[in-house]
């Protein structure tokens, strides 16, 4: 079950393993997307400190901003937030449940859940958002 | 499916065979429990709890003004911060990062998380206090 995950010599290849798209599966695409969207959220992380610091500059400033913020360019940006919210949310609760050693034999289940749990919250948020 | 479950499992779990694995995993277990919980919070709070969802500058000092909301964000701001750092840290790991220039690049993101809580929790103060 836990064999090696790192081939002899893999260390030599140009990039990250998980970054190779050769002989991938289901479950190891959903590991890679895990990732990028890690690295999304971490980004948007230092965003929203960056705008939230406008809070600072006093009332104006913030209003001004949240204004800005309901045009529907960052309306779809709110709704691409909570896709990859729920999608690194979900995947990665099934990613820590399989990587405990519980319900490994269930694991493309759970990614099937997460799917549909990801899609129920994105479409729940698009309706709030746009709507 | 026994090749797609060692596969995934091996991907998942792979770096818990890093340098001190058993903390690194279960702290990004936990941390992103927590955060499923505090993120859930924060966001169904912000914008269902409240009527219309937070809006004008008056209507967020007044809501970190509560100390339950002070709590939590300040509790969610030091769960997100590790959960993203320590996710940025695997993932340089799995570039291949090692020996010198991974302890310079673990001091870097170790000083970057501090740096980031210590001015989350300021902004919090400032807006609390002095909003």
């Amino acid at each position: 079950m836990m064999r090696a995950g790192r081939r002899r010599g893999d260390r030599r290849r140009l990039g990250p393993r998980w970054l190779d798209p050769h002989g991938r599966h289901l479950g190891t695409w959903a590991f890679v997307a895990n990732r990028l969207t890690g690295l999304g959220l971490v980004v948007y992380l230092y965003l929203h400190l960056v705008i939230l610091s406008t809070l600072l500059r006093g009332p104006e400033a913030w209003d001004g901003l949240v204004e800005l913020f309901r045009r529907p360019v960052f309306l779809a940006f709110d709704v691409l937030l909570v896709a990859g919210l729920a999608f690194h949310g979900f995947n990665g609760l099934r990613v820590a449940l399989v990587g405990s050693g519980l319900l490994v034999d269930r694991h493309k289940a759970l990614l099937v859940a997460a799917g549909v749990l990801v899609g129920l919250v994105t479409l729940v948020a698009a309706v709030r958002i746009v709507g | 499916m026994a090749t797609r479950t060692e596969e995934d499992f091996t991907e998942a779990t792979r770096w818990r065979r890093r340098p001190r694995p058993t903390f690194a995993w279960l702290a990004q277990v936990v941390s992103g429990v927590l955060l499923l919980v505090l993120l859930t919070v924060h966001m169904v709070a912000q914008h269902f709890v409240v009527e219309g969802g937070l809006r004008t500058y008056a209507d967020v000092v007044a809501w970190i003004r509560n100390p339950v909301v002070f709590a939590v964000e300040a509790l969610l701001l030091v769960c997100v911060t590790w959960h993203g750092i320590a996710g940025v840290h695997a993932i340089l790991l799995d570039l291949g990062l090692r020996g010198r220039a991974e302890r310079i690049v673990a001091r870097v993101l170790l000083d970057l998380a501090v740096a980031t809580i210590l001015y989350g929790l300021w902004l919090l103060y400032m807006l609390a206090f002095r909003g």
